[in-house]
Parts: structure tokens; sequence; C-alpha cells
């Protein structure tokens, strides 16, 4: 058959459908924690494991957290990475300039928080002491904790 | 197992753009692979596709999939993981008897119609990383290698020595995506970083592809083929999906998936019984963090290793001799690949990155951010 040259369509795909998704009483708790500015988590009752932002169930006990804890607004860097590129919507661009996130573990903490980090990227290392830093106006939203600077 | 689980035959197609349709390219994979083996589609009793419906753009994807690949009015069933999960489901349905000759086909076109990207931005938890978005694919490939090399005591350079050597591999693999002339840890080190300490060459290819493969009983392996590969162990294991509550410098999904499929295998020291392994390890730290985790290189002595040439094509473990996923990594079809790349090693057909020692193998797949999901099985002639 002789080749036939085809055409390349550009999305037509109806995929414009919005998923809505309760947070759950646990992430509301870390939410309406952050109008104060306090974070908090929670710990297993059986292995004593505190995870921060909270959730309902431990997954190594299969059990229901039910306590929740205040944590500290300070912790150690335990993981970073500085960002040249933007990923957004599968687009792959240049970041403007660079930038730091990292793995940040609160005292106290069993894990980690993936957060935005105020600091030059020549200036980071593992290890060092960070602490919270909140936006001025705080309204029980994720972005009410801004990022995290040296302590 | 009571019944045995050999791999008949197999095709494959990987490029940055194949400029082709779905359903063509999974037509030419599954014809293209009954044509090989001298059968026509009457010959299958069941068909396993392994498709991603958010990378197909329509649900349920394999509707539109499944009467190219010849399974219509066939059992037809879709795996939406990696395609070793899809090669262990399928091998399951011939352990259990039901089946003797199942073909499995798996295929994005993630290099040219849809970004690889989107899999995992879809499956990141829309309570909380989707609305922190500072997680993707990327970032936390990089969180992961940063741990890795700290928790080692390796310099940054080991991802060179990596990408150079699966760069190497994949150029001379006809098969392969990204082919590169004459690649150097100059040309690798001289590539932008995307998310340190990765850079573009540490990092998989966008890439199209697919790969077809019959699975088929002992009796039927007889009828089919005079070279078949067997089924000796299979195993899987998933982690926590929070990588703040995970060991990053570690892969405990892999090290679990590798003890089952070994215990299985009759396995008792993987690096001196196993010939070679093809790891899915879409970003260059991963090739030593899980070749590591499973027990086939030592502990620590990973950067040793590769400055040795222990895991080139010519050393005592072979890794990637075919390039791995450096070379190309097309979504869905990647544990599949490394699968049908394992055989042709096996069976002697490699060409020029034919390794000696190929009687038995290691072949590793992943699901999730930083190998959240393992799946291992073990091969043998
Ligand atoms: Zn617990």
């Amino acid at each position: 058959m002789e080749e036939i040259k085809d055409t390349f369509l550009h999305p037509v795909v109806p995929l414009d459908f919005q998923n809505n998704y309760r947070v759950g009483a646990y992430l509301q708790r870390y939410l309406d924690g952050f109008r104060e500015k306090k974070i908090l988590g929670a710990k297993c009752s059986q292995c004593g494991r505190v995870v921060v932002p909270p959730r309902k169930y431990c997954g190594a006990c299969n059990l229901v957290m039910e306590e929740f804890v205040e944590l500290p607004q300070e912790g150690t860097l335990e993981n970073f990475t500085v960002g040249h590129v933007t990923l957004e919507k599968g687009q792959l661009n240049r970041a403007d300039a660079p930038y730091v996130i990292g793995m940040v573990r609160l005292e106290g903490a069993s894990n980690s928080l993936l957060a935005k980090l105020d600091v030059a990227p020549a200036d980071v290392k593992t290890g060092m002491k960070v602490k919270a830093v909140w936006k001025d106006q705080v309204e029980g939203e994720y972005t009410d904790l801004d990022c995290f600077q040296p302590a | 197992m009571d019944r045995k689980v050999a791999i008949a035959g197999f095709r494959m197609a990987a490029a940055p753009d194949l400029e082709t349709t779905r359903e063509r390219l999974v037509f030419e994979l599954s014809k293209g692979l009954l044509d090989d083996l001298g059968i026509d589609r009457d010959a299958v009793d069941n068909f396993v596709l392994c498709s991603n419906d958010f990378l197909d753009g329509r649900t349920i994807s394999h509707v539109f999939l499944g009467p190219p690949a010849g399974g219509y009015m066939k059992d037809q069933t879709k795996v939406e993981m990696d395609g070793l999960n899809a090669f262990i489901y399928a091998s399951m349905g011939i352990i259990s008897g039901q089946y003797d000759v199942t073909m499995v086909l798996a295929m994005s076109l993630t290099g040219s119609q849809v970004s690889p990207y989107l899999y995992f931005d879809y499956s990141l938890d829309p309570t909380y990383d989707r609305q922190l978005k500072l997680l993707n694919e990327l970032s936390a490939a990089a969180l992961e290698a940063r741990s890795y090399l700290a928790a080692n005591g390796y310099p940054e350079e080991l991802l060179d020595a990596v990408a150079v050597q699966n760069l190497k591999n994949a150029a001379a693999n006809p098969g392969q995506a990204r082919r590169i002339e004459g690649v150097s840890r100059e040309k690798v080190k001289g590539s932008p970083y995307y998310y340190e300490p990765l850079r573009e060459l540490h990092c998989y290819p966008p890439t199209d592809g697919g790969c077809a493969m019959l699975l088929v009983s002992e009796r039927k392996a007889e009828e089919l083929t005079d070279k078949p590969v067997w089924l000796l162990g299979m195993g899987r294991s998933t982690d926590i999906y929070f990588i703040g509550d995970r060991d990053l410098s570690t892969s405990l999904s892999a090290a679990q998936a590798a003890q089952r499929a070994y215990a299985m295998a009759g396995i008792k020291d993987p690096a001196a019984e196993l010939g070679f392994a093809e790891i899915s390890s879409p970003f260059a730290h991963q090739e030593p963090l899980l070749a590591e985790s499973m027990g086939l290189l030592e502990k620590g002595k990973a950067a040793a290793a590769y400055e040795a040439g222990d895991t080139a094509v010519d050393g005592g473990m072979p890794l990637n001799p075919s390039g791995g996923p450096l070379g190309g990594n097309p979504l869905c079809a990647a544990g599949l690949i490394r699968v049908a790349e394992a055989a042709r090693q096996l069976r002697g057909e490699a060409g020029e990155n034919q390794v000696k020692k190929a009687d038995k193998a290691l072949v590793h797949g992943q699901d999730g951010l930083c190998a959240q999901q393992s799946a291992v099985v073990i091969l043998g002639t």
C-alpha cells in the first residue's frame, strides 16, 4: 500500500473533569493547627511512631493512630536537592533560578517533611538545623507553612 | 513450581518517536511475534495487556488495544503497572494450569505523544503532595540519589560512571532508543542538572516503545522453540507511599522481592550464582542502589565495582548489558523489555553486548516513586 502521511492530532480528550477530595479528619486537624502556627503529628499507641502530617493509620501496626501531638518548629535537614528545572503538567522547563527543596526531620518526628528551603544553593548542607517560617497571614492552608530556613 | 513457564519468543520496539499509532504498534509487535513463531492468534488462549489509561488518554485502554493485539473474543485482562507485573500475572495463569499459551504485551508512547512525567504526577497523593507542588518524579529521584550517595560515602562521580557504562552498552544495542556515539564522563558531566545531583544523562529519555512476549507451558515450549528461557522464581513487594517515611538510601521493596524470588529459585548466593542482571533503573543511582539491595553487589562497594569494571559486559556481574533504561524507558513496557533483553542474553543473541556467563539472570521492574514497588524474576536456560 502507498505510504500515507498521517495527521498528528492534539488533545481533544475530555479530561477537564474535576475530582474533589475530602482531606479527612487528620489532615483537617493539621490544617487547623496551621491557624495557630502549630505543626501536629499523629502518634501510634503501639509502636510509638510519630508521623507528620498526621495520618489515621500506622502502616507498620495496621492500627488507628488516636493521639495528636504538637511537634517543635525546629528540625534537621536530612536531605535536599537543588532544582534547576520545573516540571508542570508534564512539561520540563529550565527554572529561572536554582531553588532548594529538602526533607526536614522535626525533633521528635519519626518521618520527614518535604519542604521549600529558604537558603542559597551554595550554603545548603545535610545535617543543618532549620526552623519553620510562617506566612504573616495564616488561613489554615498548606501554604501557611511557607518554608524552612537555617535556625 | 508444579508447572513450568517458558518464554517462547518476543518482539521489542523503542525510539524517541516511533511515528506510529498505539494500535499499529500493538498490531506490529503482536502479529510480528506470531509470524516469527509460525503460529496465528488461534494458538493463543490468554492475552495480558499492559498500558496506562492516563498515558493513553482514554479509560479502559485495552478496549482499543485488545483487537490489534489479536485478543478479540479471548480471555483478555489489563495490568496497569509496570510490564514485569504483567509478565508475572501472565505466568501465574500458566502455572495454575488454566492456560498453555499467553501473549503479554506492554506499551506506551511516552516519547512522542504524552509526557512520561505525567504518570507520576497523577500517582501523587491529591490531598497532600499535589497540593504542595514540590514532589515529582525527578525531584524524588534526586532526593533518593543524594540519600544513597551520602549513606555510602560515594562521590557524585559514581553517577557518571554508571551512566557512561549504560550509555556505552546502549550505543552497541540496535534496539535502544538513546544511542550516543562516543559517550564519555565529560559528556555526561557536561549535561545540565535537572535536580542535583541528577543531570540529564543520569536520567532516562522519554521513549516510545513496547514489547510483546509469548509465555508457554512446558508442553507447548517443545513445539514452539528450541531455545526456551525458563522462569525459575518471582517475587514482589510494595513499600509505603510517603517518601518521608522511607529510608531512601536503600530499597526495601527490591530487597524483599529479590529474597522471595531467590527462595523460589533455590538461589543462596545471588552474586555467585547469577550471571548478570537487567535492572529497571531509570536514574543512574538506582542501578547500584538496587543491585546492592538485591545482593548483587556488596553494600558500600558499588563505586569500587564500577571502577574495576565488574559491572561491565565482560565483568563478573554485568548490570544492564543491554544499556538499561538510560538507553530507553517506555513506561509500562520498561520491565517487560528488561525480560526480553535478559532472554536475548540467555539465548546467546545479544551480539556485541553478549555476556559470558549467560545461564541464570535476575530481572527487576519497578513502579511508584523511588521504586516504591519492586518485582523480581529469575530466568534461566
Ligand atoms: Zn505503629
